[in-house]
């Protein structure tokens, strides 16, 4: 019984952290249930890829409902990313857990220093950037349909290997990937940033399904730790979009950059022992 | 994500309103989320009642075992449904953007649907593939 509430009440943690922060959960709960309760890393990665998916779905609904999402640039690039994360999801039960290990550390150093490093997005006007020396030989009938109100889709080629990059990191790690995605798609696509950030996160249900699915067919996910894991980040995400605008996030900021840094000693002192 | 999931917008000049296809992409999203959680939350509370250990290792998924698993009102047949509806709502989502693709005429992007489609089928018969 308290095993059970203790997953679901760091599953809400994680959900609300990762609301709050604007990251997905999975960067939290894979070293939740390795570090803290002694999960195998790919049983960790393969239960983080379900709650990835429960965090995506609602605010998925959200966001097309608000019409800030491009559904028909996301539909295009998750082709993509499924396509890296069924390649990542097959990687992930050969390569040693100690890789996996190694590699999140990196995540997880690369996440808290971007963190450390963020503006306070009031500052953000989240606008593309400008880049009138582009020349882009993509298809223009193409790049019309894939453009929003506003913002002319570029260089779609890097889109495509951006986000199957985003989708092998996905399997491998069990997170949605958007740290890639949304990068790739402001910076380099031309899309602002709100449209990007929506983008990305309805991308995520199909990026982390096409990994799961491997997960949950080779015995990755257990459905004892899975199910109280995924119903505490549902609950949290929820809790924390409803009170995002109500907290300071600087300190909160400072507090989660410390956390992961220790995290990542952990996961590195796990890689190398 | 990101925290953005505040009170819907009122409809205005600047405001875009959805159209009819993604309004029914974001129910099916939303609604097979909600039931997903809804039935994790009922094994949860039988697995809770049952007295089972979740860190002494769960079962193995087994497609054929489910029903039989729910008939008998076991915790591990509510899980593994609501797993599954976890991972396959995202499809669903798919589904629904092809039938609406193909009754706009929107050939290329259902095409896309179709290979995103195919994709998902293949995760499933490479994974089943190499356990076999």
């Amino acid at each position: 019984m308290l095993i059970v509430l203790l997953l679901i009440g760091g599953g809400v943690a994680a959900g609300l952290f990762g609301s709050l922060l604007g990251l997905g959960g999975g960067i939290l709960i894979v070293p939740l249930l390795t570090l803290g309760f002694g999960l195998p890393l790919i049983t960790a990665i393969g239960v983080s890829l379900v709650c990835v998916i429960v965090t995506s779905g609602a605010a998925a609904g959200v966001y097309l409902e608000r019409r800030v999402a491009n559904l028909r640039l996301g539909m295009t690039l998750e082709l993509f990313t499924a396509i890296g994360a069924m390649t990542g999801g097959l990687i992930a039960f050969l390569v040693p857990e100690r890789f996996l290990a190694l590699l999140f550390a990196g995540l997880l150093i690369y996440v808290a220093l971007t963190m450390a490093r963020r503006r306070d997005p009031a500052l953000d006007t989240g606008l593309a950037p400008e880049d009138p020396e582009v020349e882009d030989d993509d298809d223009q009938s193409t790049v019309e349909r894939l453009s929003g109100p506003g913002y002319r889709v570029r260089r779609l080629g890097f889109g495509v290997i951006g986000s199957l990059g985003a989708g092998v990191v996905s399997a491998l790690l069990g997170i949605g990937g958007g740290l890639i995605k949304v990068p790739v798609m402001h910076v380099v696509m031309g899309v602002p940033l709100r449209v990007a950030t929506a983008t990305s996160n309805l991308m995520i249900g199909i990026t982390a399904s096409a990994g799961a699915i491997i997960y949950l067919l080779r015995g990755g996910i257990d459905p004892y730790v899975a199910a109280p894991t995924a119903i505490g980040v549902f609950l949290g995400a929820t809790l924390g979009s409803r009170t995002a605008q109500r907290i300071d996030i600087r300190v909160l900021r400072g507090l989660f950059v410390a956390i992961l840094l220790y995290t990542a000693w952990q996961m590195l002192q796990r890689g190398l022992m | 994500m990101n925290g953005d999931a505040g009170p819907p917008p009122v409809a205005s000049a600047n405001v875009a309103v959805a159209d009819p296809l993604e309004r029914a992409i974001a129910r099916v999203l939303t609604v097979g989320t909600y039931v997903s959680v809804a039935v994790l939350a009922v094994g949860t509370a039988m697995m809770l009642a049952s007295g089972v250990q979740p860190l002494s290792g769960g079962p193995r998924f087994d497609l054929g075992q489910i029903g039989d698993d729910l008939v008998h009102l076991r915790a591990t047949g509510f899980l593994w449904l609501g797993l599954v509806a976890v991972v396959a709502t995202p499809a669903s989502r798919v589904v629904a953007s092809l039938v609406g693709y193909l009754r706009d005429g929107e050939r290329l992007m259902a095409t896309i649907a179709v290979l995103i489609l195919a994709v998902i089928v293949l995760s499933v018969g490479l994974a089943i593939g190499l356990e076999g």
